[in-house]
């Protein structure tokens, strides 16, 4: 009798598993494509971190509305990197390993974007840098993709604004003391001595300085047509102001590094007015994808967007843009980016990709009324090209 | 060029003589490293801060500062230093340095991680004299440093209580056998220092126009190097040390540029005193 019951309850349950696995076999079916994301959402740059993580969770809900790619919908893995390498790099291994993504989106800067470049190339997992500038970044290999301008051509660009749309004869240079930085003072140095222009003085100040006033007094001794300036938004913002209650009248060019609405003009308030950037976000673009992309951004999140925003926005669009061409698997992904042509990006039409190094103009902006607005472009093939 | 750097020397070196201040008072009695002095500097920041987007009052703004600053050093002395006197030395030291971590996180968990404006328009612009720029900022933390520490000097110099208090850091032992009120002093020294220190918050952030959790950061360490150099307990010693570092900090940067990060020179000057001469500039050889 015992044994009859246990047998007719063993048969029991055999049913019952196989009638839930039955059951649970189609969700497993349900596929999502599994994207990365790192960004520094917490940290000095946190205000970045979180423009980046908006942008590109924008750009997945936009995508994921419209039905997915191929009919799978985006299923975005983020993390914080907290502004650190080494935790960049514990993600990457996460991503890798545990989270099983078939491509990364790096909303990070060119410090912790440049320690995992190899490590996702030895993965071959490709990886889209949405606006680290470091050139080391793309020489990890090829499944390293570059979505805004290598610093050198950006540095070039400046040197080229400085000459040809301001006009200036003689510059300072007041770079920062980083990656960032030092790319970007070399390749303007560069440029610039090429167009005859007179470099006065060449300063560096580390990241995180507050105190600029020694060296601005030293500059304004000088008087140079245009001061030259490579810091973040918290540096950007405080050289401008302490430059305005110096009274200094030279014109101020600086780059991407302060095109941040709420950090930069927060702080430099009406110091900032007449400022110009180098940067690859048009505001005034009349392109729909433009025009669109900032009034839902303001409407999602309330502030306007910036260049991090917009280059974060592109890089999971062209990313998505090449799975949709190659499918899901990263070898053919990493194929269908590398062959992307005539890509309508917000931060400009993306002719192509040269060893993961993007070709668009490089957009020159001014600040009018507190906000950016067109000021000119720099389209000079021999500028804007990626070296080889 | 040279005046122009004095002054922005000048106003560095006041900032940096407010915020040692209240460090120097307190071990001067208590002989504790207050690192958590920083964390209340920070606060000072972020009260003033709030208080102005709430009050729109500049003066209501900073009086509020000084007073939570105030009230903040009084229950960091009642809760955690007291019941550690009798520990060895390095205990409140290391409960001080957690106290500041965990204040430096509660703000950025609070307010946010990103660098808040403290868009304080003082009514005029500046003033302008041999070529040289005094902003209105710069002008008010000359001002309002010169107060205040003129105000600590005539506390110590010409009150009863300041008589105490100089005894006390002489010899705390003494002193208590003379009749000198222990705690009265004690309770002083943390609420005229967080008072100091709410203070210089305030001025940074408006001169600045910047406040952050890590603001503190910084200062922690810096005013240490500042009061040793000064010697420890030294009023004195203090701001002429502040001063120091002041002016050799911008006249490195201006005159040089960034050789070193300005901050490595007031570690050095530590290191060098420390070597030299370990009761600092003022400090008194106690044998």
């Amino acid at each position: 009798m015992l044994r009859a019951s246990f047998k007719s309850l063993g048969v029991l349950l055999g049913v019952l598993i196989l009638v839930m696995g039955t059951l649970c076999v189609p969700s497993f079916a349900q596929e999502t494509i599994k994207i990365g994301f790192f960004a520094p959402i917490t940290g000095p740059v946190a205000a970045d971190g979180a423009s980046s993580k908006q942008s590109v969770e924008l750009a997945v809900k936009e995508i994921n509305d419209r039905g997915g790619i191929a009919g799978k919908k985006i299923e975005l893995i983020l993390y914080d990197d907290r502004f650190d390498p080494k935790e960049a790099v514990s993600i990457a291994q996460k991503l890798i390993g545990l989270d099983k993504v078939v491509a990364v989106v790096s909303g990070s800067y060119s410090g912790p974007t440049r320690a995992v470049a190899p490590i996702y190339q030895e993965a071959k997992i490709p990886m889209v840098a949405a606006y680290a500038v470091h050139p080391d970044i793309t020489k990890a290999g090829d499944y390293i993709f570059r979505q805004s301008f290598i610093g050198l051509v950006q540095g070039a660009a400046g040197g080229e604004a400085a000459a040809k749309l301001l006009g200036a004869k003689t510059v300072s240079i007041l770079t920062m003391d980083n990656d960032f930085g030092r790319t970007l003072a070399s390749s303007f140095r560069n440029q610039v001595e090429k167009r005859g222009v007179k470099i006065l003085s060449t300063d560096t100040f580390p990241m995180g300085e507050k105190e600029f006033s020694p060296l601005l007094t030293k500059i304004k001794g000088l008087n140079p047509d245009v001061i030259y300036n490579t810091g973040y938004p918290s540096e950007g913002s405080l050289i401008v102001k302490q430059a305005k209650a110096l009274g200094i009248k030279s014109k101020i060019l600086a780059t991407e590094g302060i095109d941040s609405t709420i950090q930069f003009f927060g702080i430099a308030g009406d110091a900032a007015e007449g400022v110009v950037i180098t940067t690859n976000l048009n505001r005034d673009d009349k392109r729909p994808v433009v025009q669109n992309f900032i009034k839902n951004y303001k409407t999602r999140y309330g502030p306007a967007p910036d260049m991090v925003g917009a280059s974060s926005y592109d890089a999971l669009r062209v990313l998505a843009n090449a799975i949709q061409i190659g499918g899901t698997k990263p070898d053919a992904i990493r194929e269908a980016l590398a062959k992307t042509k005539d890509f309508d990006g917000v931060t400009g039409i993306i002719k192509g990709y040269t060893k993961g190094e993007v070709l668009k103009p490089v957009q020159v902006q001014i600040v009018r009324g507190g906000e950016f607005h067109y000021f000119g472009e720099i389209t000079d093939p021999e500028i804007i090209t990626p070296p080889r | 060029m040279l005046l122009q750097q004095l002054i922005n020397a000048l106003v560095v070196g006041s900032v940096y003589a407010l915020i040692a201040m209240g460090l120097t008072m307190v071990y001067g009695v208590l002989r504790i490293l207050h690192i958590a002095h920083a964390a209340i500097y920070a606060l000072g920041a972020y009260a003033g801060l709030f208080s102005f987007l709430f009050f729109h009052n500049f003066l209501i703004a900073f009086l509020i500062a000084m007073v939570i600053c105030a009230l903040a050093g009084i229950l960091m002395q009642q809760f955690i230093y007291l019941p550690l006197l009798e520990s060895p030395r390095i205990v409140p030291l290391i409960a001080s340095i957690g106290l500041f971590t965990f204040m430096e996180d509660l703000y950025r968990l609070v307010a946010g991680p990103y660098i808040l404006p403290f868009p304080v328009n003082l009514g005029f612009s500046g003033i302008h004299f041999f070529g040289v720029t005094l902003t209105s900022h710069q002008l008010l933390i000359l001002v309002v440093t010169f107060i205040l520490l003129g105000f600590v000097w005539l506390i110590i110099a010409r009150t009863r209580i300041g008589l105490a208090w100089k005894a006390t850091a002489q010899d705390v032992e003494t002193a208590i056998s003379f009749g000198v009120n222990i705690n009265k002093i004690i309770a002083l020294n943390f609420t005229l220092g967080s008072a100091l220190a709410a203070a210089a918050g305030v001025l940074i952030g408006i001169y600045y126009n910047s406040v952050y959790p890590a603001m503190g950061s910084v200062p922690a360490y810096k005013m240490l190097a500042i009061v040793v150099l000064g010697g420890l307990g030294s009023v004195t010693g203090t701001v002429v040390a502040a001063l120091i570092i002041g002016f050799a900090e911008t006249l490195m940067v201006g005159y040089i540029g960034f050789i070193l990060p300005r901050d490595a020179i007031a570690f050095i000057a530590l290191i060098l005193i420390l070597m030299f001469r370990p009761e600092g500039l003022f400090g008194r050889v106690n044998r």
